[in-house]
């Protein structure tokens, strides 16, 4: 099959945001850098303004976004609330600024410890042979439960917190770094200067931290954000169904879980997390589809 | 693609309802959910039932007779009453189902403690033999709460009354469709056509229960879809559409929109008073204290005024017998230092309190959230469950400690009907084991009760149910969150839905 | 070729295995005493203890799962906590609203996502390339109950042209059927298109530059046969994977929609069952889901050779 552009999860099939952003005058290094990578520039700028929300969430004129006011529920986005209150009479301005936390929190973990976790597995599954054949099936196994079912399942067996949110998707996203990994540590096993590296009897962990693990990095980084943009993806849809972070955290699902029972009358309680939302997976994809083809020019030379 | 149209267009014959919440189960003398209740009031008839005025009336019964002592009763059955398997109902059926609910129903129980007999003197006629007397014996009868004494076949009512029945055969005028059920989507109820209607009107439980469609079909869907429902002609009657949601439905002329019931509704935050730390009665207190009603009305009622008040009585505001005596408690400006500070005398040391919250019912949705919101305002550790009514139904009967599967506090409301005396009022009981979930204990609480079943005259039954309201707060068997009106809204082809504690099918004609 | 089959299919046992296993674990690990829940309130340690022991809980885990599994193969998979109806009747009710919202998604996705790969990859470089390209990020990026609800809003509510929510069997009408489908699964079918059309103007890319197409342009070969006869059936292959693969976003996404759009489906099934914590369920719906999945992906590997003649059994 010449279909080298697939990982397993599919997902690195992505466009040239090239091709899709208008060729600009470049001046100057960070020109010079948007030109060259338009995705990664416009991604990361987007990613760092959210970034930047989320850390500074109390300097940024919000309140604290757990104090109910009923008093003053439902108001539309106005001077003093700038996104509204919500059927509670919180404010919904501070509520999707700290709701940034919980999503980037969330993300980020995810990304590294599946990326950490899968690269042990596929590392250990790429160079013991016996263990291979069984960490071979379990993965099959787990990538045949759907990953949104699996986390819920999980999700069902503990106390909602974040902590939990994070465990139980990163169990769903293992399986497919550790394939991923696997197939790098294959593919580079029957590399001449490998097999040299081993004929001369360098010990295995040596070959692993210099030869292995360098290369696995850059497919890693790229998977590494697909997974934070999925993982964020489905901690807002876990909340939603109410099977995410509790209810008492703000989070993005969480505001949107309970403001849509009004998204007729009052929609903007749904609309401004869900723009947010929106966004910043938007950045995290842009991002990761920029990286790949700076990071991966194997991957990238499509046409 | 331009076929919705048609698919709108349904036959005339079918109600399609939007309940409160899912109905999980159909057993509303061993189960006191409102949702419950109003299913099994279609499914199962009472001997007696109740009108608007809440004057019972003869139902399944012909008539009585009764002893100028109100000790004896004879009842005698209507002829020709048949269950929905054909079997004709006897005295057989009615006895075992009176002797389940009576282990249930605090009314029941009140009879239990005054029976000398229950007996049946031939197929259709049974008496009642007490050895005290029980003048509100009709009311008990055919009153709308749950425990509600629906009369089942013989070997259903055999079941053990803490233990759910698991078939759904009565003798009212709607069968239950078993086999579409699917719980948490839908619940559907055909005509019984071998019921036999009572010639008077119809009202509430009262008369004629005439049935004008061949199915009613219950879907459970959020208020969200509900509402776009309603106002697409999906459905045809939304039992309790969101406040925040009623300026859109009545400005659609396709659409209805009325009180539900006058008498309305009475929030309740329900403490367990078995376990710490609300055994303990001054950190009861603290919690009432720190309760601002205004907050939970508006969260549960919306900011229309004139569809909540405060409320610092236990009973129905604007019936006779109300009384606000000993509710200083709840009246006037939050004082969060002085129940911070009683917390403290009663030791409070931080302990999780478990707040199990239904997050599926938007009125205990927001009742929970303004709790722990309250609860944190005064120091204490809220442990914020949230899980679905049908769960907290479930869970709010488990005694043990909330760590083991019990609990701390849940939400309700009371239906304001069901609290306008101490008769129909589970809720209000401090019978310790034997009272509703929390188990609320306080004998003066249970000696107010008895003046009022045993007063002779209207000031005695106010001067009792005046000493009921200040023992009740003394003890705090519940926090009132306030008083509130609930819509219902239905589509404008359809007619004859009547303000009333439940939905009543019965008589509502759809063009 | 048979052999190749059957080969195929006996790999799927190790795969079902493990996933059963899994969801035993879940059901073996979960907090919550079956034998308590079923004793009721009422029962002593005591009974509680001989219920324990007539349901076999008390044996050790690998005899319980072989229990369970044997349940499980002869299509039991256990009462529901909450409901107290087997869980099989439960799963059956509901099987045929999410099946028909996936048919239809997957028919709307493909009959528009691969026309659209196509498109974009033949006016490579041009704005059309870049709408499709544009569409397909955002497809990743927008949360489906947001689509959703966007969709409900604006064609059922304005426009009054579909129903809202709910469901009408297929056997009461197609038409009705459809309307009701329609808004779900156009909203369901975004990540599924953005997928889709993203691996197809890929492979077509790759596909259009190579020899055998550029020998056929030459030879004065229509455009469009060109593109449909010859280059798309060459990329067929990857297109047919990311649709197997797709399928487990396809079933979370039917979770979230079916709640959106009151659809009494599996989906909604498992969303009230985690809110109770009604493990038997949870359990049978995540089997049942993976089970669809590992036999989805074994129908598409099947598909290859259908396909691609060049794979060798």
């Amino acid at each position: 099959m010449s279909t080298t552009t697939l990982t397993p999860d599919g997902l690195t099939a992505a466009p040239d945001l090239a091709d899709i952003l208008p060729p600009r005058k470049a001046r100057g290094k960070i020109m010079m850098f948007i030109y060259r990578y338009p995705t990664i520039a416009a991604g990361g700028a987007m990613l760092s303004i959210i970034l930047a929300i989320a850390i500074f969430a109390p300097l940024l004129w919000t309140v604290d976004p757990t104090a109910l006011a009923p008093a003053k529920r439902t108001r539309f986005p106005s001077e003093q609330y700038w996104f509204g209150t919500d059927m509670l009479g919180r404010d919904v301005y501070s509520r999707v600024l700290y709701g940034a936390r919980i999503s980037l929190i969330v993300g980020f973990s995810v990304a590294t410890l599946a990326s950490v976790l899968g690269m042990l597995v596929g590392v250990c599954s790429g160079f013991i042979r016996w263990l291979d054949a069984i960490i071979m099936r379990v993965i099959d196994g787990m990538m045949s439960i759907p990953g949104i079912l699996l986390a819920i399942a999980l999700m069902a067996l503990t106390r909602a917190s974040v902590q939990t949110v994070v465990i139980a998707i990163t169990v769903a996203e293992v399986p497919r770094v550790s394939r991923l990994v696997r197939g790098v540590v294959l593919s580079l096993r029957e590399q001449p200067y490998v097999e040299a590296a081993i004929a001369s009897g360098t010990r295995v962990p040596k070959i692993i931290f210099k030869h292995i693990l360098p290369n696995t990095m850059a497919p890693i980084i790229v998977q590494a954000t697909f997974i934070c943009a999925s993982a964020m993806l489905t901690e807002a849809t876990l909340s939603f169904i109410g099977a995410g972070t509790p209810p008492t955290i703000p989070s993005w699902g969480n505001i949107m879980a309970e403001g849509r029972a009004l998204w007729q009358v009052k929609p903007y309680i749904v609309f401004f997390p869900a723009i947010f939302l929106s966004v910043t997976v938007l950045a995290v994809n842009l991002l990761g589809d920029g990286l790949r083809d700076a990071l991966d020019p194997r991957l990238a030379k499509k046409v | 693609m331009a076929a919705p149209s048609i698919a709108r267009a349904q036959g005339s014959k079918l109600l399609r309802f939007v309940p409160q919440a899912n109905l999980s189960s159909m057993d509303a003398v061993a189960g006191t959910q409102y949702v419950v209740r109003n299913a099994a009031l279609m499914v199962w008839d009472t001997l007696y039932g109740i009108d608007a005025s809440l004057t019972p009336k003869p139902q399944m019964c012909e008539g009585h007779e009764v002893d100028a002592a109100f000790k004896t009763w004879t009842f005698k059955l209507r002829a020709g009453l048949k269950f929905h398997d054909g079997e004709t109902v006897t005295t057989r059926d009615v006895i075992p189902s009176l002797e389940r609910w009576m282990v249930r129903d605090t009314m029941g129980q009140q009879i239990k403690l005054r029976l000398d007999a229950l007996e049946a003197l031939d197929d259709r006629t049974f008496r009642i033999r007490l050895n005290k007397p029980f003048p509100k014996m009709l009311f008990a009868l055919g009153k709308n709460n749950a425990p509600v004494a629906l009369i089942m076949p013989e070997r259903i009512a055999r079941t053990d009354p803490f233990k759910l029945i698991s078939e759904y055969v009565g003798s009212g005028p709607m069968k239950f469709n078993t086999k579409e059920w699917v719980p948490g989507a839908k619940a559907v109820f055909e005509r019984f056509d071998g019921y036999s209607v009572r010639n008077e009107p119809g009202e509430w439980l009262a008369g004629g229960k005439r049935i004008h469609f061949d199915r009613i079909e219950w879907s459970i869907m959020d208020p969200a879809t509900a509402a776009a429902a309603l106002q697409n002609g999906e459905i045809d009657w939304w039992e309790t559409p969101l406040p925040d949601l009623i300026p859109v439905l009545k400005k659609n002329p396709n659409i209805r929109v009325d009180i539900a019931d006058p008498f309305g509704n009475i929030g309740s935050l329900r403490m367990n008073h078995l376990q710490p730390p609300f055994n303990d009665p001054r950190i009861r207190r603290a919690v009432m204290m720190a309760v601002d009603q205004s907050d939970y009305m508006q969260a549960v009622a919306g900011d229309d005024t004139s569809t909540w008040k405060t409320l610092p009585s236990f009973f129905t505001p604007g019936t006779p017998f109300y009384t606000e005596d000993g509710g200083e408690l709840l009246k006037g400006k939050r004082d969060y230092a002085a129940a911070k500070k009683l917390l403290a005398e009663a030791g409070y040391n931080g302990e999780k309190v478990v707040l199990v919250v239904a997050t599926d019912v938007a009125i205990t949705k927001a009742e929970g959230d303004v709790t722990a919101d309250t609860l944190r305002k005064i120091g204490m550790n809220v442990d914020y469950v949230a899980t679905d009514w049908g769960t907290v139904g479930a869970r709010r009967a488990k005694k043990d400690p909330p760590n083991q599967g019990g609990w701390n506090i849940f939400h309700t409301w009371h239906a304001g009907a069901d609290c306008v005396n101490p008769a129909p009022y589970t809720a209000l009981d401090a019978g310790g084991d034997k009272a509703w979930f929390g188990w609320p204990k306080s004998d003066a609480v249970q000696a107010g009760i008895a003046k009022w079943y045993d007063a002779p005259d209207a000031a005695a039954e106010k001067a009792a149910m005046a000493e009921i309201n200040r023992a009740s707060f003394e003890n705090v068997t519940y926090v009132p969150t306030g008083f509130f009106l609930m819509y219902q809204a239905w589509r404008s082809s359809v007619t004859g839905v009547v303000k009333a504690p439940f939905p009543v099918f019965w008589n509502v004609q759809k063009a | 070729m048979f052999a190749y089959i059957l080969r195929r299919i006996m790999a799927t046992i190790p795969v079902m295995a493990v996933v059963a296993l899994f969801v035993f674990s879940l059901l073996y690990i979960a907090p919550g005493d079956p034998a308590a829940i079923i004793a009721g309130d009422q029962a002593t340690p005591a009974d509680v203890e001989r219920i324990r022991a007539s349901l076999g809980l008390d044996r050790p885990f690998l005899i319980r799962f072989g229990d369970w599994l044997w349940h499980v193969l002869n299509g039991d998979l256990g009462t529901s906590i909450f409901t107290n109806l087997p869980v099989t009747h439960m799963i059956a009710q509901r099987v045929q609203p999410t099946f028909s919202l996936m048919v239809l998604t997957l028919t709307i996705a493909l009959s528009l996502a691969i026309p659209m790969g196509v498109l974009a990859a033949w006016k490579h470089g041009t704005w059309i390339d870049r709408v499709v390209m544009i569409f397909a990020v955002l497809g990743f990026s927008l949360p489906v109950f947001v689509v959703g609800y966007l969709l409900a809003y604006t064609f059922a509510l304005q426009l009054d042209m579909f129903p809202v929510q709910g469901y009408t069997p297929f056997e009461d009408g197609f038409g009705k059927w459809l309307g009701n489908l329609v808004l779900p699964a156009v909203a369901l079918a975004g990540v599924y298109m953005a997928l889709i059309a993203r691996i197809t103007r890929a492979t077509m890319l790759e596909v259009l530059n190579q020899d055998y197409v550029r020998t056929a342009r030459a030879k004065g070969v229509g455009q469009r046969a060109i593109l449909f006869v010859h280059a798309l059936k060459n990329a067929a292959v990857p297109i047919v994977t990311i649709v197997g693969i797709g399928f487990a976003s396809l079933i979370g996404g039917a979770v979230v929609t079916e709640s959106v759009f009151a659809i009494p489906g599996l989906g909604r099934l498992v969303v009230d069952a985690i809110l109770r914590r009604d493990y038997p369920v949870i359990q049978g719906v995540v089997l049942m889901f993976s089970f669809v999945y590992v036999i989805v992906n074994l129908l598409v590997d099947l598909l290859y050779t259908v396909f691609d003649p060049r794979i060798r059994y």
